[in-house]
C-alpha cells in the first residue's frame, strides 16, 4: 500500500503545544478509515462512511478498495477547480490525486467545523462525502450550488453528529 | 502445386484485408492507439473489461480497444456521455475493428478518468458470453 501523509492546517495551538512537548489527546485516537468503493461494473462509486464524526487531531485515511477504477479525495475549495468552499475558513484545502487500487491518502483535522470533499471523475455520480471536526457550530452550507447526485447524498450535520458514522447502501 | 496456389491465394487474401484488421487483434494495436493506463490513472487490467486502448482524439466516444491477459482482443467498448444522450447529440462513423460480433452489452458506468462524466459502455464483445470469463479478473 502507498501512503501519504499530510497534516491539515493545524490552526496554531496543536503545533504550539507539540513544540512545548506537551501531550495531545488526539494522538492515541485510532484513525478512521474512509474506503473509496464502487461496483463490479462501475454503475455506483461511493465513499464508504460517507460522514463521519471525528474529534480536533483526529487522523483519516481514504483507501481505494475499488478493483476497476481510480478516485480522489477533494475538498470543497475554489483551489481545486474553482469549486465552492465548503470546509472551515481556517482549514486549509487538500486534494490527494488519483489514487490507484490499494493506495491510500491520510489527512490530520485540528480545525472544528464542517468539511465537505468529493472525488474528482465522480462528483456528478454523487461521490461526495462530510466529515465533521469536533462540536459544528452550524448546520452546513446550503448545498443548492452542488450537482443533483451530490446533494441527495450528503448526509445532514446532525444525522452524522447523531450517529457518528453514516453509510449508504450502493 | 496445389500448395504453392493455396500459399498464393492466402497472401492475396492478406493482402486485401484492410490493415487495421490485421494490426487489432492483438495488444498492442499500435498507430494511434494508446495504452489508457498511460494516458490517464487507471489499472491497467480493468476487472470485467481488460486492458484498454484507446486514439486519445477520439475520446469520450472510442472505440476503446479490450484486450485479455493473453493480449487478445475481446471487445470494442464505445463510452457515450449520458448528457449527450439526453442531448440527442448524433455521434457517425465511430470506427470499428471489424471481426465478428457475438454480442453486444449496454451498461452505465459513474465515470473514470479520461471519461469523467457519467456514460453509458457499449460493448461489442468478439467472444462468447462463457468466454467474457478470460477478462473477469
Amino acid at each position: 500500500m502507498i501512503t501519504r501523509r499530510t497534516v491539515l492546517q493545524t490552526g496554531g495551538w496543536v503545533a504550539g503545544l507539540a513544540l512545548l512537548g506537551a501531550p495531545l489527546a488526539s494522538v492515541a485516537t485510532p484513525i478512521v478509515e474512509i474506503q473509496m468503493r464502487g461496483n463490479a461494473d462501475g454503475s455506483a462509486v461511493w465513499f464508504d462512511p460517507v460522514g463521519v464524526l471525528i474529534g480536533p487531531g483526529q487522523t483519516v485515511r481514504w483507501i481505494n478498495t475499488d478493483r476497476g477504477n481510480s478516485h480522489t479525495s477533494t475538498a470543497y475549495h475554489p483551489t481545486n477547480t474553482g469549486h465552492p468552499q465548503r470546509i472551515p475558513e481556517a482549514a486549509e484545502p487538500w486534494n490527494s490525486d488519483y489514487l490507484l487500487p490499494d493506495q491510500a491518502f491520510e489527512l490530520q483535522f485540528t480545525v472544528t467545523g464542517v468539511y465537505d470533499y468529493f472525488c474528482i471523475p465522480h462528483e456528478e455520480a454523487g461521490m461526495v462525502g462530510r466529515i465533521i471536526v469536533g462540536s459544528p457550530t452550524s448546520t452546513g452550507l446550503p448545498s443548492d450550488n452542488l450537482p443533483e447526485a451530490a446533494r441527495q447524498i450528503l448526509p445532514e450535520v446532525e444525522e452524522i453528529v447523531r450517529r457518528r458514522i453514516v453509510r449508504i447502501a450502493p | 502445386m496445389l500448395f504453392r496456389i493455396a500459399l498464393i491465394a492466402g497472401a492475396f487474401v492478406l493482402a486485401t484485408v484492410p490493415a487495421q484488421a490485421q494490426t487489432l487483434d492483438k495488444a498492442p494495436p499500435g498507430g494511434t492507439y494508446k495504452k489508457v493506463s498511460e494516458l490517464v490513472k487507471l489499472p491497467d487490467f480493468l476487472p470485467g473489461m481488460g486492458t484498454l486502448y484507446v486514439d486519445a482524439k477520439t475520446l469520450p466516444a472510442g472505440p476503446f480497444l479490450a484486450y485479455d491477459h493473453d493480449g487478445k482482443l475481446v471487445s470494442t467498448i464505445y463510452m457515450i456521455p449520458v448528457e449527450d444522450l439526453q442531448g440527442k447529440k448524433k455521434f457517425d462513423d465511430l470506427k470499428a475493428t471489424g471481426g465478428t460480433v457475438d454480442h453486444v452489452d449496454m451498461y452505465y458506468n459513474a465515470g473514470h478518468p479520461g471519461v469523467e462524466k457519467p456514460h453509458y459502455h457499449i460493448v461489442l464483445w468478439h467472444v462468447t458470453k462463457a468466454d467474457e470469463a478470460r477478462v473477469a479478473q
